[in-house]
């Protein structure tokens, strides 16, 4: 295999590892602030189960979560699972992002000091006022650099998509190497992750320079 | 209290995968009338086989598609199922099935899966088949099998300098072997080679044979255990490296069919017998110098 075709080959998979990780990164955010909200619900059975959720995903490896997402359907129900491989994939991707992300939300809103809420109260704001104008912009400056961290991580942990015969860049790597008994594919695979890594890097910084008004 | 925790954590994930379970019925809607599909009449000849297409598509309505048959292997098993020079999907098994598929006019829908998972694949049907170097030795009764296709062997490869001429030579030596591999279960097996084993040094498992290569080509291990196909490919564009002259056993591959499967694995069989007389066989053999001499149809 020459390199070129080696290039674009494994650019077609890095494609797909993109496709993953937007998706995966659309899904979670928003929904790891809902499970943070839950989880600090008035309701103890949903606080109960927000917790239960946060725990058997942090608690159990993602690979086994893919394999779940995947083969469940067919094993518990008995249904088809022809063309489910992809969507499993991202609901298993998004559920537990977004679970780390609902600590790292429930981190930032706890961060803020009580005196705030009340002083809001004097103010006249409503619960929802407090929350979006007052509260939230100052979370999201606080918890930017935990989120940076989360988000390099998934660009690494798309890998995890071999569990389920996709085709992103690192499932590309191992078997192109198989088949040209060569580690180069590893050394593109690398050179890509990174390159990724740098840009996601380099436009969370811009993010957190944005958002730094009072300096 | 604690009991009622577990409880609602496993209902959770029982609720969430019934959620999920509902949208996978949408998304896959065609399925049910894939097992129709194999049912209608294909005749060996092709002329018979076009007609009895063209018959049905009169008869049935517009829906009526032709079976595709999903062909279940590894992308990691070179020369039988891997991204070829061209970066596509190719190999020998590959290549075959594409050829029965043709014969028969079905949809060819190649589905890689994950070694580890293969069996969970095939019994949840995202695939037909498993049809990727697939052993039947020690499996016979777990499958429905196709004919065997092609022979196989295991081998030790050495450096040619090593000094190492005999199976008894290995005696302290470092050996490696991939996982998940027939080479892998036979030094495993006490009916097999696991009396040998215990006279290794160490044994050393991969994740794949690339990477045993490396460390044989560096030093770190003395020795792999591998099929001889795969080995004769890991050798190609190499001198210093050759095989003992004493095998550690030998098997034959297959193409593994759910049990119950039969009509489908009796079509496969008679495509592969008239694949063998019209020559395709053997011409897609010649394509893979490595496993040609393995072929056992021609």
């Amino acid at each position: 295999m020459s390199l070129s075709t080696m290039l674009s080959t494994m650019a077609a998979g890095m494609l797909r590892t993109c496709g993953i990780f937007i998706l995966t990164l659309a899904g979670s955010l928003p929904l790891g602030m809902i499970v943070a909200l839950l989880r600090k619900s008035h309701f103890p059975v949903v606080r109960l189960l927000t917790r239960a959720y946060i725990s058997v995903i942090r608690g159990t490896p993602l690979m086994l979560q893919l394999l779940v997402w995947y083969f469940g359907p067919y094993y518990l129900f008995g249904l088809s699972i022809r063309g489910w491989r992809f969507p499993a994939l991202i609901i298993g991707f998004v559920l537990n992002y977004a679970a780390y992300f609902a600590e790292i939300y429930r981190g930032g809103i706890e961060s803020i000091p009580v005196g705030q809420y009340e002083a809001c109260e004097v103010l006249g704001y409503s619960k929802s006022q407090t929350f979006m104008r007052i509260i939230l912009p100052q979370v999201i400056k606080r918890i930017m650099p935990s989120v940076t961290n989360e988000v390099i991580t998934l660009v690494k942990d798309t890998s995890l998509a071999f569990t389920l015969a996709y085709q992103e860049v690192f499932s590309l790597a191992k078997q192109i190497s198989a088949s040209q008994t060569s580690f180069t594919p590893f050394v593109i695979a690398g050179v890509f992750y990174f390159l990724a890594n740098y840009v996601v890097a380099f436009v969370m910084e811009r993010i957190e320079k944005a958002l730094d008004y009072y300096r | 209290m604690k009991k009622v925790y577990l409880a609602l954590a496993a209902g959770m994930v029982i609720g969430v995968a019934a959620l999920t379970g509902c949208s996978s019925e949408s998304s896959a809607p065609a399925t049910t009338a894939a097992p129709a599909a194999t049912e209608a009449p294909t005749e060996a000849a092709t002329e018979a086989a076009t007609e009895a297409a063209t018959e049905a598509a009169a008869e049935a309505p517009a829906e009526e598609e032709t079976f595709v048959f999903k062909h279940g292997f590894d992308l990691d098993y070179p020369p039988y199922s891997y991204i070829d020079d061209n970066g596509q999907t190719g190999g020998f098994d590959v290549e075959l099935a594409q050829a029965v598929c043709d014969y028969y006019g079905w949809e060819y829908e190649a589905v890689p899966f994950n070694w580890d998972a293969k069996d969970a694949e095939l019994n949840a049907g995202s695939c037909d088949c498993i049809w990727s170097g697939f052993t039947v030795n020690g499996r016979e009764d777990d499958y429905l099998w196709s004919k065997a296709y092609s022979d196989n062997t295991q081998l030790i490869m050495v450096k040619k300098d090593s000094g190492i001429e005999t199976l008894a030579d290995l005696e302290g030596k470092a050996v490696g072997v991939q996982t998940s591999t027939s080479a892998y279960d036979l030094l495993n097996d006490e009916e097999g080679q696991a009396a040998l084993c215990s006279t290794f040094g160490s044994l050393e498992v991969y994740e794949t044979y690339t990477i045993a290569f490396n460390d044989l080509k560096a030093g770190a291990i003395d020795a792999i255990a591998i099929d001889v196909t795969s080995g004769t490919f890991l050798m190609s564009g190499e001198e210093d490296y050759e095989f003992l002259d004493e095998e550690l056993g030998s098997e034959q591959y297959a193409i593994g069919f759910r049990k119950g499967d039969t009509e489908l694995c009796d079509k496969i069989n008679a495509a592969l017998d008239a694949l063998v007389a019209d020559g395709t066989y053997d011409a897609i053999g010649k394509k893979y110098p490595e496993i040609y001499d393995f072929l056992c149809l021609n």
